[in-house]
């Protein structure tokens, strides 16, 4: 069943992504070996957009978030792959060029608040710290213009402005990430990269957070790569969702084709193993197996020992690149060779 | 509809902790007046946020705290007086617990055959060559298998499901009547979990278990559990069959929390609910129901007093004003 998909959603892919990332290959040098974390990853997020990048543990979705904003460190390293922002290669930038575009037009939440704010300076000042270090010519602004300017913004994530002047213990668990959303927030940015914002909080404060992005998105109209594991809240807050497996992206579809209608082997299993609130309650069985140790990847698709409609031969020796299934949809798996769209039909 | 006798029950069961300094000293109210029931091949959900008393209760129930007051009946007998270690050690047989960390609740400098021999010994289930056959046994029990293959192995060779699966296991070990499972799949992949959860609940057919089964998660006590009850600020609020309930709340907070969590079966956007305030904290809490500051039907004698348990139906009950004909 293919879901007629919203028009709005094809007005916008029609104009050239704001973020195009082509064959992004992360390794991480690790005592017992090469890691290869993201293999190949190729994707692109719209202006507007709000992408979703998902997976389970130690696939690779955060390390594809950290090497987008350049803030990989040692022994992660780039060894492959582009990522191009508004057209210029991100990988490609000196530190300066960098310093430009990171806050000013990509910024980065954080998955734990607690530790993302300074434990001994007050909101404000951390605030104000973001928007004199990057902000050009705020040189000119004085310390009381760049403190309403922090009021203003915590005004906008739904804090009382009075609270520039408290600590971060002085905050709850979600005000912090409000606070963590406000800074990001500062320099209007084009993009927020969010790393699983709300994993450390609780349903209801993250329900309040997430409407309170949505309704910023609507209002300042900035883009957002979203990394979770939380597949209800992913297809829930996505336009367009990317499923990963063991480094590589196998899956990439609106999110409710995802949700209703998904194609890889992986993702139909994935998207059976979690129980919904509304719906028949059906008996669900997860996927046997774990996955693989990336230190000696399977040959052939990756999932394929994991996989139940697996052909012998083939998927235990070719990989599948990610194909053109449908609008705008796209799949790495051999079985589903006879679905392949021409790329043009496609996008 | 249910006529079989509960085999663990709680009756009024509190617990406060005194933290703070001599200068400082507060009271948190982790669980106030706390009445339920478990029963043999039933598996009961207690549902709430983090810091809602749902912890507590479990660890209550496995005596690893003492109650400030209320009842723990086993089996038509109180056990809150049962101190000493023989006391314990026969209550602690029949009642196991299950953590949330299988990082944690596994000792990394031990393997997998000396976790599950442990409580064979200890609580003397089986000597000699007894001991492998049932070690065996245990692990096949958990669908770990072939049992060879895991016995010589140590924690940290093992997925987290499997060794979520080896807690079992060691909780079976004892042969329990009850188990109390804290949180035990939400440090999994979602492709892990409905295996724990299918096997808990193969164990409450098979075995004729009873299970607390303690979550933040909603949507798996509606799938795996028969009746849930729903915790808020150290208070449980409402309790009923899981279908029942989940898709026909009646507390306020149990709307609120229901409308919060994300369900993409529900449709393409939830809709927008005003969410005000926050769990408050739990040595604020006053005399009336800890909801109050935060519920869109308040009512003054809200404030004033915790409200009585009104019974919707046999197995549905609900603490609030609002269904209270008095």
């Amino acid at each position: 069943m293919t879901q007629p998909m919203p028009t709005f959603d094809q007005a916008r892919t029609d104009a050239e992504p704001l973020l195009s990332v082509r064959d992004l290959v992360v390794e991480y040098h690790t005592q017992r070996g090469l890691v290869r974390a993201a293999d190949h990853v190729s994707f692109d997020l719209h202006r507007n957009e709000v992408f979703g990048l998902a997976g389970e543990s130690g696939c690779g979705k955060s390390t594809v978030a950290h090497a987008i904003t350049r803030i990989l460190k040692p022994p992660a390293h780039i060894a492959g792959g582009q990522v191009l922002f508004d057209e210029v290669d991100v990988l490609k930038l000196n530190d300066d060029q960098l310093r430009d575009i990171r806050w000013r037009r990509i910024s980065i939440v954080f998955q734990s608040a607690m530790n993302a704010l300074s434990p001994v300076l007050t909101v404000g000042t951390q605030i104000a710290d973001a928007l004199q270090a990057h902000e050009n010519g705020t040189a000119q602004m004085t310390r009381r213009q760049v403190l309403d300017r922090a009021r203003e913004l915590l005004d906008l994530v739904g804090i009382d402005p009075d609270r520039v002047n408290s600590y971060p213990h002085q905050l709850s668990g979600g005000m912090r990430q409000r606070v963590v959303i406000a800074i990001a927030l500062a320099l209007n940015p084009e993009l927020i990269v969010m790393d699983e914002p709300t994993t450390a909080l609780d349903v209801v404060v993250q329900k309040q957070i997430m409407d309170q992005i949505r309704e910023l998105r609507n209002q300042f109209g900035f883009s957002i790569l979203f990394i979770s594991h939380d597949l209800s809240l992913m297809v829930e807050f996505s336009d367009r969702v990317g499923i990963m497996y063991a480094g590589e992206l196998v899956e990439v579809a609106p999110s409710q084709a995802i949700f209703n209608d998904p194609q890889h082997p992986y993702t139909v299993r994935l998207m059976n193993s979690f129980p919904t609130l509304s719906g028949p309650r059906v008996e669900l069985f997860g996927i046997p197996g774990s996955p693989p140790d990336l230190i000696t990847p399977p040959p052939g698709c990756r999932f394929h020992p994991r996989c139940d409609v697996a052909l012998a031969g083939r998927c235990q020796t070719e990989r599948p690149g990610l194909q053109p299934i449908g609008a705008r949809h796209m799949a790495a798996c051999h079985l589903l060779d006879d679905k392949i769209v021409n790329k043009e039909d496609a996008s | 509809m249910i006529a079989a006798k509960p085999i663990l029950e709680a009756q009024g069961l509190t617990k406060h902790f005194r933290t703070g300094g001599a200068v400082s000293q507060r009271v948190v109210k982790a669980l106030q007046d706390a009445s339920f029931q478990l029963y043999p091949g039933k598996v009961t959900a207690l549902v709430g946020e983090s810091g809602s008393g749902k912890s507590t209760t479990a660890r209550l129930l496995a005596r690893l705290y003492e109650p400030t007051a209320g009842q723990i009946i086993y089996a038509g007998r109180d056990t809150v007086e049962d101190k000493g270690r023989s006391k314990l050690l026969k209550y602690r047989s029949e009642v196991q617990m299950i953590f949330q960390d299988p990082f944690s609740s596994l000792n990394p400098v031990h393997s997998i055959s000396y976790h599950l021999k442990r409580p064979l010994q200890i609580h003397r289930k089986a000597q000699g060559r007894q001991m492998t056959e049932k070690v065996h046994d245990l692990l096949h029990t958990v669908a770990l298998t072939p049992p060879a293959d895991y016995t010589p192995k140590y924690p940290h060779q093992l997925s987290g499901g499997q060794r979520q699966r080896v807690a079992i296991a060691r909780a079976l070990a004892v042969e329990p009547k009850v188990i109390l499972a804290d949180e035990p799949i939400s440090m999994l992949d979602v492709s892990i979990r409905m295996g724990i959860l299918n096997l808990m609940a193969k164990l409450r057919d098979e075995q004729n278990l009873a299970f607390l089964y303690v979550t933040h998660d909603l949507a798996s006590a509606r799938y795996f559990a028969d009746e849930t009850m729903v915790m808020y600020a150290g208070h449980i609020v409402e309790s009923g069959g899981s279908e029942e309930l989940t898709q026909d709340p009646q507390h306020p907070y149990t709307q609120l929390l229901l409308s919060a969590v994300p369900d993409p079966a529900r449709g393409l956007r939830t809709q927008e609910t005003e969410i005000a305030g926050e769990v408050p904290s739990l040595s604020e809490v006053g005399e009336g129901c800890p909801f109050a500051a935060r519920c869109p039907h308040v009512m003054s004698r809200c404030r004033e007093a915790m409200p009585p348990v009104t019974r919707l139906s046999e197995t549905r009950w609900v603490r609030c004003y609002l269904f209270d004909e008095a």
